[in-house]
Order: structure tokens, then C-alpha cells, then sequence
């Protein structure tokens, strides 16, 4: 049985205590700023520090007030949630990082920061937590702050979409509390370990059934896919460039974790057919977020459709359900939280030259003709997004198609591939409009905007992930190799 | 008692949904606040013994489940954050878009 280990409370305590610093520091936007990113910088060497411990010494266990679980509650971080917890911590970082270059109104608010920093909390510990009850009471910490990001945007509109969006959500959570319970009704207990240790004897009460169907549909709620998808576009357009960014690539990442636990942790025998239905919600996300990008009108609104797209990959390579595909699935998850923070922190650069803030085709036109710099970074970008060689997107589509040719899934498999030519389609449609067109007539744009260094190191670590791949990857093996025994997870948490 | 819980939990449930799904903006928040409330029951239905003394060492008689009612409290402070945030914004879109119709509060899909 490992020891405690009090590192893996740092990305959940760095912010949370930069959000009481912040509010105290509310009298001085730019120390407040530097305070937060000073939290997130913080908070990212801790969960840099848990996933090299989860390498050295195995699952990582921290037993809250020192009460032993399944009575207490605990925080225990394998691979996957060490991985995972490292690209929430970096983006969130880059988007910290972003709020202090950014000239939006809103970042000069003093709650903005405050409430960034909540969402790091939230999301750090909704993948870190090994109990049930703790991950929902994490998702609405980070569901409530980005709803108060979103409706203090500088963007009108962004009020009416936090009400949508908070209405979805809290039925959302709703299910998720009722998943909840009735799992705690069919078994008395919430931590996941032992909730898999009780469902791995085959007992199988109606409740605990009806548990498995509806945590799912609340992690399809917040990932955004095809039936619950509605709510996305608008929420992710409207809220400031720094939140969309991270609403985009990690917040969509929380349903995703909970679906890969779902599949490999708790309903093992149900998976198959679980599985089946992600196989075919993410097949439908690949089209249907590729065409709707295409339809759309405003750069924002395309990356947003887009993520549809790069959420359906995910979803497949976990619907097929093989070491190699899950193992695709999260490498996918890791590089497109990068590129789309990258790609929608470039779109809200370009569209903060402009007066109207307003990231539509027609008024973004022939805008970043000047920027060469943007213009390099968002073709790297939209390539990478693609997954044209040496950039990162390439390694996760490859390593997906690898998954697919082990599943035998052949049809899925083109049909993956087939949407991805699409991604190329809409990157390259966004990037000529923006900047390589003429400008139309007039357009009165300011030669200053938000700071671009957090995109460049984004953009950065994309080439990076690209050429020198081979750490990740065999990163995301090990992991989806440790998924397939459940028994490390529960063994480390229980013991013996 | 547990037929009194089901059946006041029902009507709780078809009362949120009934009310969730007027066009009003408040009412909708009224009926996710009652929907929550009805979760919440069926989370104090659901203890894992059924006991009629408080949770304290030294009580007579067998004791409630501790874990729900603690589970409980943390659920109502979220829901009625949640609730205040939703009638808050709701507030804000009174006065910005100058109603609280659902159908007219639909600038987005313009």
C-alpha cells in the first residue's frame, strides 16, 4: 500500500488558494493577474510532480483527513488521471497566462481571475478524485465558474448563453446526482474503487443499471456529444477568448475521463454495449461537427463545431475498446486540448484588433493579412488540428487508425479517416479568409491586441509533441495498458 | 415510509418537470430548484439502513445512515448556489433584453 502523497492536493489547492489571494489582491488588476498565473505555474509543477510519481512508484493515493477509504475520501491519481491532470494544469496555465497579455474588458473585472482559477480547481479535481460524490461536487465548482466567465463576457450575448448552458448543465448534474445515488442505494458506498470491487462480484441490482446509463448521460452532457450537443456553440463562442479556449480543449475533457472510467473501471461487462453507443455518437460527432463547421459563419464557431468532430474521434477510439485504441483515445484527448486552446486563443487575438471583438468571417476578413506572425501560427495549427506530419495531430490520428486496425473495425475506421480530410477542408477555408484575403473596403482595425505568447508556446508544444512523440505516446500505452487490470486501481486504493 | 418517500418524490419530479419546461425563465428556475429538492429526497430515501435514532454514539436503537444526511447538506448549498446564480442572471436578462420569455430570449440562433 503506498504512502500518502500530499502533492496530489497541490493542483487542487494552488488555485483555490490563489482565488482567496485574488479576491484580497481585487484592488490592483495587474497584481491579481500576476498572483493567478503565479497559482496555475504553481499548481502545473504539482501535477508535473503526481504523474512522475504515478511513473516511479505506481498509483498515487491521498487519503483526505487521514480516515482510510471507502469510509473517507480519496484522491488517487493513476496514469490517466496523472496524464490527464498534466494537460488540464498546462492549458489552464497558458490560459492564465493568456488573462494577463489580454485587452478584453472583462479581464479587468476583479472576479475574472478569481474565477479562472476556480475552474482549475474544479477541473484538477474532478480527475484526481477517486470518489464519486467529490467528482460532482468538482464538476459544479468548474461548471459555476465558467457559467459567471461566460455571462460577465465582453460579448452581449454570452448572458444568454451562460442561462442556456446552466440550465443544461444543472440537468446534467441532476442525472449525475441520481446516477449517484442510485449507486449508492445498490451498493452503500461511493468510492470508485470499491463501487468496482462490489461490481466485479456480478452483482448486478436494477438500480445499479439504471446508475450505469444515466452517469453516462451525464458525461455525454458535458463533453458535448450529438445528443446533448446543443448547448456547445453558443457557450463556447460567447464567453471571453482566454474561457473559450479552455472550455473547448479541457473542460470537454471532464466527460471524456468519466466515460473511459465508466467503460474500464466500473461496468466492465456492461462495456460492450456501452461502447457500441459511443462507437456510434462519435462516428455521427465526426460528420456532424465537420459539416456544421463548415456552415458556419464565424471563426470561433467553427473551431467550436470543430470540437464535435475531435470529441467524435475520441469517443470512437474508447468505443473500440482495445489497449491500443484506448491508448489513441487519450493521446487524441491530450493533443487536441493543445491545439484548440492554441487555435482559439489565435482567433481571439486576431478578432481583439477589431472594435466589435466580433470573431465573424465577414468583419475578420483579410484582417491578419499584416499579422504573418498569427498567420504562421494558426496554419501550423490548423494543420496540426488536421493531422498532417511532423505536428502532433498526426500522431494522435495515426495512433487512432493503428487502434482501428487492431479493433478490425474497418468500416468505423474509414469513416474516422474520411472525416478528417474534413478538418483539413474548414482549417484551410478559415485560414485564407482571415489571412490571405483582400481586405473588403474598410476595415478599421487597431495595431495592437491581446498578447500572443501564450498561444506560441502552445503552438510550440505541438511541434514538440509532433516530432519528438515518442514520450507520450508510450506514456499513453502504459496507461491504457494499466486500464486494462482494473485491480491495480483498486488494490492501490483499498489495499491488499 | 419508504411509500411515502416514492410517492412525494414522484409528484416533486412531475412538478419540476411541469414547471422546467414553461416558457418563463423563472418559473424554469423554480422548477430546477423543486426538481432538485426531489432528488435530494430520494437521497435521503436511499441510506443504507433504515434507522430511526440520530447518528450519535451512545443513542438507543438502530441508527440513521450519517453518510446521506452529510451528502445531503453539501447537494442543497449546490443547488441553491446554483439557483441564486440562475435567478441572478435571469435578473441581468430582464433588464438587458428586456424579457424573460424563453422564445424571445434567442438572439444566438438569429
Amino acid at each position: 500500500m503506498s504512502m500518502n502523497n500530499a502533492v496530489i492536493l497541490g493542483p487542487i489547492f494552488f488555485p483555490l488558494a490563489g482565488v482567496i489571494i485574488c479576491l484580497l489582491l481585487a484592488r490592483s488588476n495587474r497584481i491579481q493577474r500576476y498572483a493567478g498565473l503565479a497559482a496555475m505555474i504553481a499548481a502545473w509543477l504539482c501535477s508535473l510532480a503526481v504523474l512522475t510519481a504515478v511513473f516511479d512508484q505506481g498509483v498515487q493515493v491521498y487519503r483526505v483527513g487521514g480516515y482510510s477509504p471507502p469510509y473517507g475520501i480519496a484522491l488517487a491519481v493513476d496514469l490517466l488521471n496523472g496524464l490527464f491532470g498534466v494537460m488540464a494544469a498546462t492549458v489552464m496555465t497558458a490560459g492564465a497566462l493568456y488573462v494577463v497579455g489580454s485587452k478584453d474588458k472583462c479581464a479587468n473585472y476583479p472576479a475574472f481571475m478569481p474565477l479562472m482559477l476556480g475552474m482549475a480547481t474544479g477541473l484538477a479535481g474532478a480527475f484526481y478524485t477517486g470518489d464519486i460524490f467529490t467528482l460532482f461536487v468538482f464538476v459544479e465548482v468548474m461548471v459555476m465558474s465558467s457559467v459567471g466567465l461566460t455571462a460577465i463576457s465582453d460579448n452581449k450575448l454570452g448572458l444568454e448563453a451562460a442561462i442556456k448552458y446552466l440550465l443544461i448543465s444543472a440537468m446534467g448534474s441532476l442525472f449525475l446526482l441520481l446516477g449517484i445515488g442510485a449507486i449508492y442505494a445498490s451498493f452503500g458506498t461511493l468510492n470508485l474503487a470499491d463501487i468496482a470491487r462490489a461490481l466485479e462480484t456480478g452483482e448486478r441490482p436494477l438500480l445499479a443499471q439504471v446508475a450505469a446509463l444515466m452517469l453516462m448521460c451525464a458525461f455525454l452532457l458535458k463533453s458535448a456529444v450529438f445528443p446533448f450537443h446543443f448547448w456547445q456553440p453558443d457557450f463556447h463562442t460567447t464567453s471571453p477568448t482566454a474561457v473559450s479556449a479552455m472550455l473547448s480543449s479541457v473542460v470537454v475533457k471532464v466527460g471524456v475521463y468519466g466515460l473511459i472510467r465508466l467503460t474500464t473501471l466500473l461496468f466492465i461487462p456492461e462495456s460492450q454495449l456501452l461502447r457500441l453507443a459511443l462507437l456510434a455518437l462519435g462516428i455521427i460527432g465526426v460528420f456532424f461537427g465537420g459539416l456544421g463547421a463548415f456552415r458556419t459563419h464565424d471563426a470561433k464557431r467553427m473551431l467550436a463545431y470543430s470540437t464535435f468532430g475531435q470529441i467524435g474521434f475520441i469517443l470512437v477510439g474508447i468505443g473500440w475498446g482495445t489497449p491500443l485504441a484506448l491508448a489513441a483515445a487519450i493521446i487524441y484527448a491530450m493533443n487536441h486540448a493543445f491545439i484548440k486552446s492554441a487555435l482559439l486563443m489565435l482567433t481571439g487575438a486576431v478578432a481583439s484588433r477589431l472594435t466589435s471583438k466580433s470573431a465573424a468571417l465577414a468583419q475578420l476578413q483579410g484582417v491578419g493579412v499584416e499579422m504573418k506572425g498569427v498567420s504562421l501560427l494558426y496554419f501550423i495549427g490548423g494543420l496540426a488540428l488536421s493531422g498532417v506530419p511532423p505536428l502532433n495531430g498526426f500522431i494522435s490520428k495515426l495512433a487512432l487508425v493503428q487502434g482501428g486496425i487492431g479493433a478490425e473495425s474497418w468500416i468505423a475506421l474509414g469513416l474516422a479517416v474520411g472525416g478528417g480530410i474534413l478538418t483539413l477542408m474548414y482549417m484551410m477555408r478559415t485560414w485564407q479568409y482571415v489571412f490571405q484575403a483582400e481586405p473588403e473596403a474598410e476595415v478599421n482595425f487597431r495595431p495592437y491586441g491581446d498578447s500572443l505568447i501564450a498561444p506560441a508556446i502552445l503552438i510550440g508544444l505541438c511541434v514538440v509533441l509532433g516530432v519528438y512523440a515518442t514520450p507520450l505516446v508510450s506514456a499513453a500505452q502504459m496507461a491504457a495498458a494499466q486500464l486494462g487490470d482494473p485491480n491495480v486501481y483498486i488494490t492501490a486504493v483499498l489495499g491488499g | 415510509m419508504n411509500a411515502i418517500f416514492a410517492i412525494v418524490t414522484g409528484i416533486l419530479f412531475g412538478l419540476g418537470v411541469y414547471l422546467l419546461l414553461r416558457r418563463d425563465l423563472v418559473k424554469t428556475a423554480m422548477g430546477y430548484y423543486v426538481l432538485f429538492t426531489a432528488i435530494n429526497l430520494f437521497f435521503l430515501a436511499v441510506g443504507v439502513f433504515d434507522g430511526e435514532a440520530a447518528p450519535y454514539v451512545g443513542e438507543q436503537g438502530q441508527p440513521s445512515d450519517p453518510l446521506v444526511q452529510a451528502l445531503l447538506l453539501t447537494a442543497i448549498v449546490i443547488s441553491f448556489g446554483t439557483y441564486a446564480l440562475l435567478l441572478g442572471m435571469i435578473n441581468v436578462a430582464s433588464r438587458r433584453f428586456g424579457t424573460i420569455d424563453s422564445d424571445d430570449v434567442d438572439h444566438l440562433r438569429r
